[in-house]
């Protein structure tokens, strides 16, 4: 039985407008798992995400990562648990791609030297290192999705949450990225996804989730929850629908 | 969470500068004399940022400048520009933005304030950018004012107007 | 920037590109001080210099003229006002003008003066990368006190990354108002409202998710120091500035 990474006792947040993010939710999430976090826009995906890694902290309820409160151990958090966003352009600080995979490693004051060991690994294992002393913002959206990711990964996190990390990509894009995720998964990093669009992944994933109005609403096997999945405002995979089942994307 | 407030207003700081620099290279035809925007974006920043933020952020706008990246206007850059025939009204950004966001904090950051603030704002860049403009090119006065200010007065008074109603829209989106 | 000015940087290998960027500051502020007492023939022995270095750093000097022909056509006006309004022995006169010598030299003077000051920023300038500028921005900022430079660093290179996105969502904002016949509008108040609003807006919220985005990457003001690249010449070049400002004082 792998050990547990996230452990959410019943959280709930309320936004200072009044707005009501997330109610009630209590979830365990285990070492090596590929989570889908489906739901419409607006049920409280991305909420439910920025507590994961401490950005939002809960007004009640508990969220232990790897054993240590979250609320207690922010920079602890965030290390373990990183985040990619959806929009690529608006993530980057540096100034060129290297530069810009280091900025998490500059923040944690790493020696010079083991930054550039670090950051020059991770760019040829995501073949961006050709790439290293361009603009991040000439890059193609494939690259400047990967690159973000790489950013995360050099700060070696166990759980990598993606917002929407398909949005906006042309299809060489989509596959860049998703083999990159799955890669990811395979060397033992847990993945979570939040996403409107479940096709390009579902065949990857061993858990879904699917939140409505700031609830959990559903949560178990892919293959269980499929059928169920547009009564929540989520689209079927054509596959399913056609009666094949989950088929790979591309 | 003041940690938290201070980053978005790093962050919010930093845009400004970026919008005081591609300012001075967005114009509006309007006219013989087309509208640029830089002076504007550089009341803005005094207005949403406050006067400490909004000091900072022309500081580092003219730093940018000074150490050689093409951030002035015509894509200009260095010692040569800032300390140029123009480099006044430049250098006047800074006393300008520093009053400009003291009165408009000073008066309750509402539409008249903001007007008021950002008219006494433009006519100090007036007063730092026309005599410098004079004693470097050794004009006249008369010269000095018909070539450096009165073109761009109709344009300033529009700029104004048009800056006042978008701090009022933007007041509350961004939630300062 | 979709705008490419002449002193927008130039990749490059040569001497200039791998010089120490803390030392290009130094020689800049070196020799541009001394300009402003130098004589007439040693700023030309220096605008000499100047081309050898641009020709060395793979620079174009007749396209760099005509992409500064305004500040020319500026520095030729001073030139002009200058020649009329300084007094001295009168050369020739007309419609109550007087052009003196003196006034003709000293325009000259100031005027190539000034070329030369710029010419130098934007030797620099096409020369050195903007994070290295970055970098060297930073570390003379770090003995002021109460400045933070770490912080002013960090905003430098936002700004700069801001810089691209506010150009294109200009762009397309403009263009999705000329769809929709926008420039039909001739009230110039709304014209700067339509435009500028919704560029703030969409930049502001693209703010507020990079705000996130460093707070996730552990963002703090207490980071590391630059990194700073060496050609191990900076020592020739540092006593070769040395000499060329005393010499330009001097002359």
């Amino acid at each position: 039985m792998p050990k547990n990474i996230i452990d959410i006792k019943s959280i709930c947040h309320t936004f200072s407008d009044g707005y009501v993010g997330i109610q009630n939710i209590s979830v365990s999430i285990s070492q090596g798992e590929f989570i889908i976090l489906a739901g419409k826009n607006g049920s409280g995906k991305t909420t439910f995400l920025r507590h994961l890694n401490g950005l939002l902290l809960p007004d009640s309820g508990q969220i232990i990562v790897n054993g240590h409160d979250v609320s207690k151990h922010l920079i602890q958090t965030r290390k373990t648990v990183g985040m990619v966003f959806q929009d690529a352009d608006t993530q980057i600080v540096g100034d060129t791609v290297f530069d810009e995979v280091a900025f998490g490693l500059e923040n944690l004051k790493v020696k010079r030297q083991k930054i550039n060991e670090k950051v020059s690994l991770i760019l040829k294992d995501l073949n961006l290192f050709h790439l290293k002393n361009r603009s991040p913002f000439t890059l193609s959206g494939g690259e400047k999705r990967k690159l973000a990711i790489a950013g995360i990964l050099v700060m070696n996190p166990e759980l990598i949450m993606f917002d929407e990390p398909f949005s906006n990509l042309d299809h060489p894009g989509t596959i860049q990225v998703l083999s990159t995720i799955i890669d990811l998964n395979r060397s033992g990093h847990t993945i979570i996804i939040a996403t409107h669009d479940v096709e390009t992944i579902i065949c990857e994933a061993t858990r879904i989730i699917i939140m409505k109005d700031g609830r959990i609403k559903e949560d178990g096997n892919p293959l269980d929850i499929i059928n169920r999945l547009e009564s929540y405002g989520v689209r079927e995979p054509c596959s399913s629908k056609l009666g094949l089942g989950i088929k790979p994307y591309g | 969470m003041n940690n938290s407030k201070q980053l978005r207003m790093t962050v919010y700081t930093s845009l400004f500068v970026a919008f005081i620099a591609i300012g001075a290279f967005i114009a509006i035809p309007v006219g013989p004399v087309p509208i640029v925007l830089q002076n504007m974006f550089v009341l803005l920043a005094a207005i949403i940022l406050g006067p400490t933020w909004g000091l900072a952020c022309v500081a580092i706008y003219l730093l940018i400048g000074l150490a050689g990246l093409p951030v002035f206007s015509g894509g200009g850059a260095g010692i040569g520009k800032l300390f140029g025939p123009t480099g006044g009204y430049l250098l006047g950004y800074l006393p300008a933005v520093f009053v400009t966001a003291s009165i408009s904090k000073g008066l309750g950051k509402k539409m008249s304030s903001d007007i008021i603030a950002m008219v006494i704002g433009s006519l100090i860049i007036y007063a730092a950018g026309v005599p410098w403009l004079k004693v470097v090119t050794s004009m006249t006065y008369e010269k000095a004012l018909a070539v450096g200010m009165y073109p761009f007065l109709i344009g300033d008074i529009l700029k104004i107007i048009a800056a006042a109603f978008i701090a009022k829209t933007l007041r509350p989106v961004i939630k300062l | 920037m979709a705008n490419l000015t002449p002193f927008t940087y130039r990749q490059g290998q040569s001497i200039l590109h791998l010089l120490d960027v803390r030392c290009k500051f130094f020689m800049i502020c070196l020799v541009s001080m001394s300009m402003l007492s130098a004589h007439l023939f040693a700023c030309f022995f220096y605008f000499l210099i100047l081309l050898f270095f641009f020709k060395k750093s793979g620079l174009n000097f007749f396209a760099t003229m005509t992409s500064i022909k305004y500040f020319i056509l500026l520095l030729f006006f001073i030139f002009i006002a200058r020649a009329l309004t300084v007094k001295g022995d009168i050369l020739f006169s007309f419609y109550g003008m007087t052009i003196t010598e003196q006034g003709l030299t000293e325009g000259f003077v100031v005027a190539f003066k000034f070329f030369l000051v710029m010419l130098t920023g934007l030797v620099f300038s096409s020369t050195t990368q903007p994070s290295s500028v970055k970098s060297a921005v930073q570390w003379f900022l770090k003995p002021i006190p109460f400045v933070l430079e770490k912080r002013v660093a960090v905003m430098i290179s936002l700004a700069l990354g801001f810089m691209p996105i506010i150009a294109s969502q200009a762009q397309k904002i403009s263009d999705a108002q000329k769809a929709r016949c926008g420039d039909l509008q001739s009230n110039p108040v709304k014209k700067i409202i339509h435009l500028v609003l919704p560029l703030l807006r969409k930049t502001f919220l693209s703010a507020d998710s990079l705000v996130l985005a460093m707070e996730s990457r552990c963002y703090s003001d207490d980071r590391i120091d630059p990194a700073f690249m060496s050609s191990g010449k900076e020592i020739y070049f540092l006593a070769g500035s040395v000499v060329l400002s005393l010499s330009l004082v001097c002359l």
